[in-house]
């Protein structure tokens, strides 16, 4: 009787535990999805909706343009100084400019594998009628010569990757598809985002939150202002449930299971994949100095929450406050995620340089050497310029940038390109020496960490100094000898 | 309360980069051990007895060492972070090099292998060098000695005595080591293009931990070891430092070096150690001081060298105002020139 009465206590009690663990492990799951998602629990506010939707979240023209961004970085380098019928050309203006063939325009990059298979591969699929050329920041650009717009910077380089092999301009040092594609993030992403739908389209009176966006639409001014700039960020939806390498895993095409949060098999490329900047804050964030990729998004779904809870009337003051800190908080974390990307190639530019200095001396090695050095510089001159693409008026910060990093690389001959000519040709001068474009990197990798307040500062030249005097284990102490 | 504060007190003994390392106190025990067993023929129990004399590591005078090795550290945590770093001045120093155009990185590869060695020893011989140069100036310069002879105020002599400073010495040696060390790293760290390391031994400068593990704690100790005449024109021995620290007239201001003798030789502060010597540490009668009151020496040295500044200043208008007296007014003519006073 004892015997079964222990039996039938155990049993209760294996009962008990699993049922307790169920329930925990439920309530943990939706804890993770509950408020974490951007896009959940997002229903229809506006006032006289007569539309079927009952979801009032979109961004799908902004991830139409992360993909025409992402497939037109895979054709730059497919240019072709053989090419009397302009192919390569006009398949980047495509990607680029051209409106109409969103129906058809395929994703080039990602492409569904077996590894990691994605549910779209026509662009149209997710958006169509966007490009990226009607997006670019309007301003001249005087991180480029000639004070060209955005689009025109941008179209410019298109031209003359078409023209060379590879992409890659070695006699001036111009590596086209880095350029192209850190440029246009920020002068397309990022300056939509932080320019105008954070900025402008947040004040009181521009896109009011008691309007729909446009005639008809199934969203409020400031819901659809609001998603339309997370959709340039580039987060995957749930991104609050990964980790950052997880995240920057996901940009990768590396994890599946990390992608695929509905768990049908296939990466939805509108929710669950992650792009441009916000690859790029996983990438700094994994390091663990920094938080930048869950300060910006989880900023992103507090700010939506505020104005969904609005409930399709216009923000109260304190509301509006708090969303337009939201978006300041976002757009000073995107600002560091950018500078940051400046601070490691410029570190990334003096160690090449290093290694173009030794090929000099031994004769042998320059071309591994200016192919590492044309791609970092690349990378540090498309993220300087795309950082001078936000609002932030940083005038003399901006200068100081341009002038030390140069229109164009320091070449192993000293020469520099220093501005186009009319018919569209650099021009080039003697630049100074390697030694002092050294200094340069370091000088600018302190301007970006004085300014910006950087954190995860990779490649830190002078860091390594400090690491050493840790070695030496001075530290400061009251001692005789 | 947070007690983490206080990690300092057991991480000292335990850290290799650290004087007082235990490793480098029981190496210090061992040489002493030798010399007093091997050299000395002293009987196993009397060289164990004079080695833990008990007078010597709970007299009054080390117990002032052990409280200020507390306190000047807490005060050094509080102070330490306003304080200039060797960072300071060789990023300074590495930008400097930049903008000049004499010097250049060394590109060669094969010569680059050598430069961690070749960086250990200079930086060895730079920071003993500005070690040395210091301390000679916080004995000749008035206004430094005030703080100084709180070092040479200890009436015996133990390898905690290196933490009876004052902080403004402590302050002092934070800017030494700032700058020496700051410029060594600055230059060589540009020379190597930022590919620079140190040779190190469980952690620590390799020239550092050869000098430590071979008895440096023995300078601050009553055990009088000495290299012989040879030796002792380039290495500082023991009895040389205790010689540093004697009361007598005749010993002041000599063997201001720390691990290298020839900066005394240049200098001509070089003394030689005796055999049998027998020295009174401390200071000389003259130094009105008090010697185990933490409070007086934490406030004597800043009041007697506020006197000295007040002293100078008032020294200098009594000069310019006695001056000033013997000057008597000019005038001057049409075309402002002085004119002469007929009776002078």
């Amino acid at each position: 009787m004892l015997k079964i009465n222990k039996y039938s206590f155990i049993k209760n009690a294996a009962v008990l535990s699993l049922a307790s663990l169920s329930l925990s492990l439920l309530s943990t799951s939706s804890s993770f999805s509950d408020g974490h998602i951007y896009g959940e629990n997002n229903p229809v506010t506006v006032k006289g909706y007569k539309g079927s939707k009952t979801d009032s979240t979109a961004y799908t023209g902004q991830i139409a343009r992360q993909l025409q961004h992402n497939s037109l970085k895979k054709i730059v380098s497919n240019g072709n100084p053989n090419d009397p019928s302009s192919n390569t050309l006009n398949k980047m203006m495509n990607y680029f400019e051209n409106k109409d063939k969103t129906k058809t325009m395929a994703i080039l990059d990602p492409k569904s594998s077996s590894k990691f298979p994605v549910k779209q591969k026509i662009v149209g699929e997710i958006s169509t009628g966007s490009n990226l050329a009607g997006k670019a920041d309007k301003r001249p650009q005087l991180s480029w010569p000639n004070n060209m717009s955005g689009s025109d910077v941008i179209r410019f380089m298109i031209k003359k990757a078409s023209k060379i092999s590879g992409g890659v301009d070695t006699r001036n040092g111009m590596n086209y598809p880095q350029l192209i594609s850190k440029y246009t993030m920020g002068a397309v992403l990022y300056h939509q985002a932080c320019d105008n739908y954070l900025d402008e389209k947040m004040t009181a009176s521009n896109k009011p939150n008691n309007k729909p966006y446009k005639k008809g639409a199934a969203y409020t001014g400031k819901e659809h202002s609001w998603d339309e700039a997370f959709g340039y960020w580039g987060a995957a939806a749930h991104t609050m449930t990964l980790s950052a390498k997880q995240s920057y895993d996901v940009a990768k095409k590396k994890d599946l299971k990390a992608a695929d949060f509905n768990k049908d098999g296939v990466v939805d490329l509108y929710k669950e994949m992650t792009y441009g900047h916000a690859y790029y804050a996983s990438a700094f964030d994994k390091g663990g100095k920094t938080n930048y990729l869950k300060t910006v998004t989880k900023a992103f779904i507090d700010g939506r929450k505020i104005i969904t809870a609005a409930d399709g009337n216009k923000l109260s003051s304190s509301d509006l406050t708090k969303v337009q800190d939201l978006a300041q908080e976002i757009c000073s974390n995107w600002a560091q995620v950018i500078s940051e990307a400046v601070h490691k190639y410029a570190g990334s530019v003096y160690k090449d340089l290093i290694a173009v200095e030794k090929a000099l001396s031994s004769g042998s090695g320059m071309e591994k050497a200016m192919s590492k050095y044309l791609k970092h510089w690349g990378e540090l001159k498309g993220f300087a310029m795309a950082l001078q693409s936000g609002v932030e008026n940083k005038s003399d910060t901006f200068n100081r940038l341009n002038r030390m990093m140069g229109f164009g690389p320091l070449m192993p001959n000293l020469s520099q390109v220093v501005g186009i000519d009319s018919s569209g040709n650099y021009l080039k001068d003697q630049g100074s020496s390697i030694g002092y474009y050294k200094l340069h990197m370091i000088k600018i990798q302190k301007l970006m960490a004085k300014e910006y307040a950087l954190k995860s500062r990779s490649n830190d030249v002078t860091g390594g100094m400090a690491s050493l005097i840790e070695t030496l284990g001075t530290k400061k102490s009251a001692e005789n000898d | 309360m947070d007690f983490e504060v206080l990690n300092f007190i057991p991480d000292n003994f335990i850290n290799p980069q650290k004087r007082i390392f235990l490793g480098y106190l029981l190496s210090g025990f061992l040489i002493a051990f030798l010399w007093l067993y091997c050299f000395r023929k002293y009987t196993l129990i009397n060289s164990l007895k004079l080695i833990f004399d008990k007078k010597v590591y709970f007299s009054k005078s080390s117990f002032v060492d052990y409280s200020l090795y507390v306190f000047n550290s807490l005060i050094m945590i509080i102070f330490s972070p306003i304080l200039l770093s060797q960072i300071v001045i060789a990023t300074f120093i590495f930008e400097f090099m930049y903008a000049q155009n004499i010097i250049e990185p060394i590109s060669i590869n094969y010569l680059s292998i050598f430069l961690p060695i070749i960086f250990t020893i200079c930086f060895f011989i730079v920071d003993d060098f500005s070690k040395f140069l210091v301390h000679m100036l916080m004995h000749k310069i008035k206004f430094f000695w005030c703080f100084h002879k709180i070092h040479h105020s200890a009436e015996v002599l133990t390898p905690m005595t290196v933490f009876r400073t004052h902080p403004i010495e402590g302050v002092i040696f934070v800017l030494r080591n700032a700058i020496s060390q700051g410029a060594v790293i600055g230059i060589f760290y540009f020379i190597s293009s930022g590919e620079l390391s140190l040779v190190t031994v469980l952690g620590a400068n390799l020239f550092s931990f050869i000098f430590h593990l071979l008895g440096s704690n023995l300078r601050h100790s009553h055990i009088s070891i000495s290299y012989g005449k040879i030796v002792e024109k380039f290495l500082i021995s023991p009895a040389q430092h205790q010689i540093h620290h004697s009361v007598e007239k005749k010993h002041h201001d000599k063997n201001f070096g720390v691990t290298f003798a020839i900066w005394d030789y240049f200098f001509n502060t070089l003394v030689y150690s005796q055999s049998n010597q027998k020295i009174k540490y401390g200071l000389s009668d003259k130094e009105n001081f008090s010697r185990n009151n933490i409070f007086k020496i934490y406030l004597f040295p800043i009041i007697e060298c506020c006197t000295l500044i007040f002293n100078s200043i008032f020294k200098s208008f009594k000069i310019i105002y006695t001056y000033s007296l013997n000057l008597k007014p000019h005038k001057l003519n049409k075309n402002n020139k002085v004119i002469q006073n007929e009776n002078s």
